[in-house]
């Protein structure tokens, strides 16, 4: 039954469910779920199950009660069978009546179109006719409404003549004279008038009066006359444009056209940078001359180039007056520009002062400072004429601080360049025959010293004493610098000589200076000369220059006691310290260099023979010749630097005798005795030798005098001597050549050396050094030592004479 | 309480001598004297065993070395002669002197003579020394002299002429050198590593740091004549004391710390040209100062000998509180 009802199933449910939407009272009521345990009752639900039913109902009922139910149910069906059938066809009723409704209106549309059309066109028609009627209506209408418009304005124009002059403004007075609405028709004309008369200051003065008026009514009433007189004023613009630009033009009219322009409105900025332009460009042509200047002065260190330098003075001055010129017309053409033109000229101050400070690397004489100063001193007054706002003067103050303390100091720096360059002369010819070598050297040092510090002296005076404005403001402080000056100077001195002398390594920026100075190649001479220089700056050179300071001092208020809060002190006495503790290690380094020199000689005469199996004595060894002229060449050096000292003739009776004598007896001693009987008393004797000795003061204080020098040198030498002989073990002769030597060598010695007794006493010690290490002490016979040593002395006698003999022919 | 080394005799009848210091510092007594067959050039005493001590000596033509042993005394002062231990016989040239390790036992020795390095090991109860290995030093350089490295067993120091040479005694190898001429002593400080002090005869005290060898870090003047001898203070940092042939021991006060890291050269020159670094120069001696020996008991003690055979000895504690 199932299957056969599927095809019209489809039908059938699209059918209930319209009827069911169009009749069911609420459709999500009868939705609604029921309970599981269903009930007779519902029949009438959506849920309804037949069988369930059926079942229910046979269950619950009883036959009676089914047959009562199924006649009621057939009744039921029929009732309902009835009631769709008249729905039905009540249905199917509206159905005709509402085709029939379709049809009528189908038949009644059709002559609608052609009405339509009718109407369009006579819509169209309508809207052409009244174009036409406007448009041939609007021309009148607009002529209508400017004249009415104008009419308004002559008649607010004739309240405003009533009006008392005192509330008018001076441009309208102008508006009447001409005759009201005519003086604004004939702006235009009147503007080219005034462009042929070129009275442009009326012309803007009309246009600007105009103005007000243009800008209320331009656009309509007057909008002809404007076009004009803007063009005209255009024109006026270009000239006066012209006019700015042109050089040839008086200042005052271009600060004229300039004030026109910018009445009308004329961006007048980028002018101002243009005109700017031009005026630092003639700054930097100022700025080339002041260099040509600087060097016109540089150069003209003689007399005769004076007028060279005259001529580019005048030259100076012209652009100077010319640059001042220029900007007394820029700034009255652009008042407001102060601070451009302030840069501007400080500026050039600056770059006045860095160009003299370059020519200040070079040599430059103070008066040629001076002259430079003045004029940069009368440019500054020149400029602050011109512009006061600038300060320019305390600009000036500032720049020219750093640029006067700088050639303070490049004249020190000169100064000692010179002091050490004269120095720096003894060196290439190291041990060369011209004699007088180190003492020329010395001189030089001592004057170009004396003289350069002089010089500086003078020099600062005159720029102390000069009466320019800037200068006596900065006196003080000059002197300050000057003191500092020197103090600084003689510290840069000082480590210059160190440098020189090569206790110190040369930084990296004394390079140059230290190239040909390599430090094993430091002459001793100059070593020496440094050292006496040393004196000289301690002895002479700094109370000169205290003196000739206070005196200068003296001629001006003295800043001292704001130079000590500052430091800027010249301590003479400490820079006097300082020399005298550098002149006595100059001195000490000469002495320790002329040492070394001696005791590599003495070491290679004492390590290379081998002492143990000397030979028997023939001559005095060669060796005491090297010493000797080492010796010689300390002498002449010494003579040529140090002074003569006080020679102490003390032939030292009491002292030297004794401890020669002492010796003597000493070594007659060791001859009487047995050789073993000697050493065993040897050492004793030689400390009771020494008890009774006055200890010898080897090492006394060096002082600045030949002698002195020289004694201190051979004593250390003779030091040395002992100290290498006691590192040896001789035999019999090597002792004996020792003797010898030592014995040959005690009468050039003494003659060369002030303190003999010392020397005796050292001499005495090297052969007690020698019988010490000696196997068999036993010392040559006193005839055979006085032959060997007359043959020696004669030979060298023999030799000197033929050294002598060549060059006396 | 032994005072640092003993005196070295340099008599004619080659004694020994054994110097006690007094327990109050105050009195020199010679507990021992004995003779030594040759004349000695060099004494070294053991940093371990202060009976023990090395000599160098010289026949007069030909030169030896020995390892010494003082015998017990029991009270007498006229003693035997020394007990050899060992003699460091394979030298040929003329022997320098003979170094122990100054820091502890070890059971080596280092002896140099002009031309060559010898490393021994000894052993002392078999009363023998061994040549462990040699080196020479090179054709050009004769050697004067050395220091063993206290802070490493296996470098030494010698000095030639023209330069100071460190060897690696493992490799027996030349390590480094520093070009300095005519060192007569070098020491190194036992404080500090890398430092290394040396006398010249002429150009004063030089003091190094072994990292940076070309320049010294401090120079000393030294003396008015040759400087001799050089030690470094065992204790005190800085501490410098040296004898020269002017007959005068000088104590310098030259610290190293850690300036040289901050300081640059300049700084350097600048501070000590302002603080003078010789604190004391003690001239009272007859004759040149060879010897040199601080105290290891108490290091502010210092025992110098002079070539008259003076042996003096000093204490620096009043100058140590100026540090």
């Amino acid at each position: 039954m199932a299957i056969e009802d599927a095809p019209l199933d489809d039908k059938a449910k699209r059918m209930r469910d319209l009827l069911s939407s169009f009749y069911a009272p609420d459709p999500s009521v009868a939705g609604g779920s029921l309970p599981k345990g269903a009930s007779l009752d519902a029949i009438n639900t959506d849920s309804f199950d037949a069988d369930q039913y059926m079942n229910l109902l046979v269950q619950r009922a009883n036959l009676e009660g089914l047959l009562q139910k199924h006649v009621e149910m057939a009744a039921e069906i029929k009732n309902l069978d009835t009631d769709l059938q008249m729905l039905v066809y009540e249905n199917y009723n509206k159905f005709i009546s509402a085709t029939d409704a379709i049809k009528r209106m189908k038949s009644n549309i059709v002559g609608m179109e052609a009405n339509m059309e009718q109407l369009l066109d006579k819509i169209m028609s309508v809207q052409s006719r009244s174009d036409g009627v406007n448009n041939s209506l609007f021309g009148k209408r607009e002529h209508i409404e400017k004249l009415h418009r104008t009419r308004n304005l002559l008649r607010k124009v004739q309240v405003f003549n009533v009006i008392p002059h005192s509330r008018k403004l001076l441009l309208f007075e102008e508006l009447f004279f001409c005759g009201k609405e005519q003086f604004i028709y004939d702006l235009p004309a009147r503007l080219g008038k005034c462009i042929k008369a070129e009275a442009y200051a009326d012309a803007v003065r009309f246009y600007t009066g105009a103005m007000p008026i243009f800008k209320a009514y331009g656009e309509s009433s007057f909008q002809d006359c404007k076009r004009a007189s803007e063009e005209a004023v255009m024109t006026i613009t270009k000239n006066l444009q012209g006019k700015l630009f042109s050089d040839s033009e008086s200042i005052q009219t271009r600060a004229e056209a300039a004030v026109l322009l910018k009445q009308l409105d004329f961006p007048v900025d980028g002018l101002k940078v243009r005109l700017f332009e031009k005026l630092e460009q003639s700054l930097g042509g100022l700025q080339v001359k002041i260099g040509d200047v600087a060097d016109a002065l540089e150069e003209s260190n003689d007399e005769q180039e004076n007028d060279l330098q005259l001529g580019f003075a005048v030259a100076h001055d012209a652009s100077v007056h010319e640059f001042v010129e220029t900007v007394r017309a820029y700034r009255v053409i652009f008042p407001d520009s102060e601070s451009q033109l302030i840069k501007l000229s400080e500026d050039l101050i600056t770059k006045h002062f860095l160009i003299t400070e370059q020519h200040m690397k070079k040599r430059v004489s103070t008066a040629t400072f001076l002259r430079v100063l003045r004029i940069i001193w009368d440019d500054v007054l020149l400029i602050d004429h011109v512009l006061p706002e600038a300060l320019l003067h305390d600009y000036c103050f500032k720049v020219s601080q750093s640029a006067i303390k700088q050639y303070v100091s490049s004249m020190f720096s000169h100064l000692l360049d010179d002091v050490s360059g004269a120095m720096m002369k003894v060196h290439p010819q190291q041990n060369n025959v011209a004699e007088e070598q180190l003492q020329v050297a010395l001189e030089a040092g001592k004057n170009s010293l004396l003289k350069g510090s002089m010089d500086l002296l003078l020099g600062f005076r005159q720029l102390l004493e000069d009466n320019l404005d800037l200068l006596v403001k900065l006196r003080e402080l000059i002197t300050d610098w000057v003191q500092a000056g020197f103090q600084q100077f003689f510290e840069a001195l000082d480590t210059r000589f160190l440098l020189l002398s090569g206790r110190i390594k040369s930084s990296p920026q004394d390079q140059s200076l230290s190239e040909g100075l390599q430090s094993e190649k430091i002459s001793s001479g100059l070593v020496l000369v440094l050292a006496q220089l040393c004196v000289f700056v301690e002895q002479t050179a700094i109370p000169r220059i205290t003196e000739a300071r206070t005196e200068i001092a003296a001629s001006f208020s003295s800043s001292g006691a704001r130079g000590y809060e500052h430091g800027l002190v010249f301590h003479p006495t400490e820079i006097s310290r300082v020399f005298q503790s550098a002149s006595e290690k100059f001195l000490h380094q000469y002495i320790n260099m002329r040492t070394h020199r001696i005791s590599v000689l003495l070491r290679k005469r004492f390590t290379t023979p081998n002492w143990i199996k000397h030979k028997e004595p023939r001559e005095v060894h060669m060796f005491v010749d090297l010493f000797l002229q080492e010796l010689e060449a300390v002498g002449s050096e010494v003579k040529q630097i140090l002074s003569q000292g006080v020679r102490k003739h003390r032939r030292s009776e009491s002292n030297g005798s004794t401890t020669s004598s002492l010796s003597n007896s000493l070594r007659d001693d060791k001859l009487r005795r047995s050789n073993t009987q000697r050493a065993r008393s040897q050492l004793l004797e030689t400390h009771l030798a020494k008890l009774f000795k006055q200890k010898v003061e080897i090492f006394t204080k060096v002082e600045f005098t030949r002698e002195s020098v020289v004694t201190t040198i051979i004593k250390l030498g003779l030091k040395s001597l002992q100290e290498f002989v006691r590192l040896q073990t001789l035999n019999r002769s090597g002792f004996q050549q020792i003797q010898l030597d030592i014995q040959f060598l005690r009468t050039p010695l003494k003659e060369l050396a002030e303190d003999e007794a010392a020397i005796d006493f050292l001499l005495d010690e090297v052969i007690v050094g020698a019988s010490d290490r000696c196997l068999d002490p036993t010392p040559l016979e006193p005839p055979i030592l006085d032959k060997l040593i007359h043959a020696k002395t004669a030979e060298t006698k023999e030799q000197n004479s033929s050294v002598a003999s060549p060059t006396s022919q | 309480m032994q005072a640092g080394s003993s005196g070295v005799g340099y008599g004619l009848k080659y004694q020994v001598h054994l110097i006690r210091l007094s327990a109050d510092g105050t009195e020199l007594i010679c507990e021992g004297l004995f003779s030594h067959p040759n004349e000695i050039w060099d004494l070294r005493s053991c940093p371990f065993d202060q009976r023990i001590f090395t000599t160098v000596y010289s026949t007069g033509e030909s030169y030896g070395a020995a390892v010494w042993q003082i015998p017990e005394l029991y009270g007498q002062l006229n003693s035997p002669q020394l007990e050899r231990v060992a003699l460091l016989d394979a030298h040929v040239s003329k022997i320098k002197c003979v170094l122990w390790w100054p820091s502890g036992r070890n059971d080596k020795l280092v002896s140099i003579d002009e031309e060559n390095l010898f490393l021994w090991s000894l052993d002392s109860s078999k009363k023998a020394a061994q040549v462990q290995s040699k080196e020479s030093a090179g054709t050009m350089h004769y050697l004067s002299g050395g220091a063993w490295d206290p802070h490493d067993v296996n470098s030494i120091a010698a000095t030639c002429e023209s330069s100071v040479q460190f060897w690696d005694l493992r490799t027996m190898t030349k390590t480094s050198s520093i070009d300095v001429s005519h060192v007569r002593t070098i020491d190194y400080d036992t404080k500090k590593d890398h430092i290394l002090v040396t006398a010249e005869d002429e150009t004063g005290i030089h003091i190094w740091d072994l990292r940076k060898t070309k320049v010294p870090i401090r120079e000393l003047p030294g003396h008015t004549h040759w400087t001799w001898a050089v030690a470094c203070n065992p204790e005190y940092d800085g501490l410098i004391l040296s004898g020269g042939t002017d007959s005068a021991v000088n104590l310098w006060l030259a610290p190293t710390g850690s300036r040289d890291e901050i300081t640059s050269d300049s700084g350097q020159n600048s501070l000590s040209l302002k603080v003078d670094p010789l604190v004391n120069s003690y001239t009272d001696y007859e004759d040149s100062v060879y010897g040199l020996a601080w105290s290891s008991r108490e290091p502010w003690i210092f025992a110098s000998l002079s070539y008259d055979g003076r042996v003096v000895v000093e204490s620096v504690k009043p100058y140590l509180s100026r540090k």
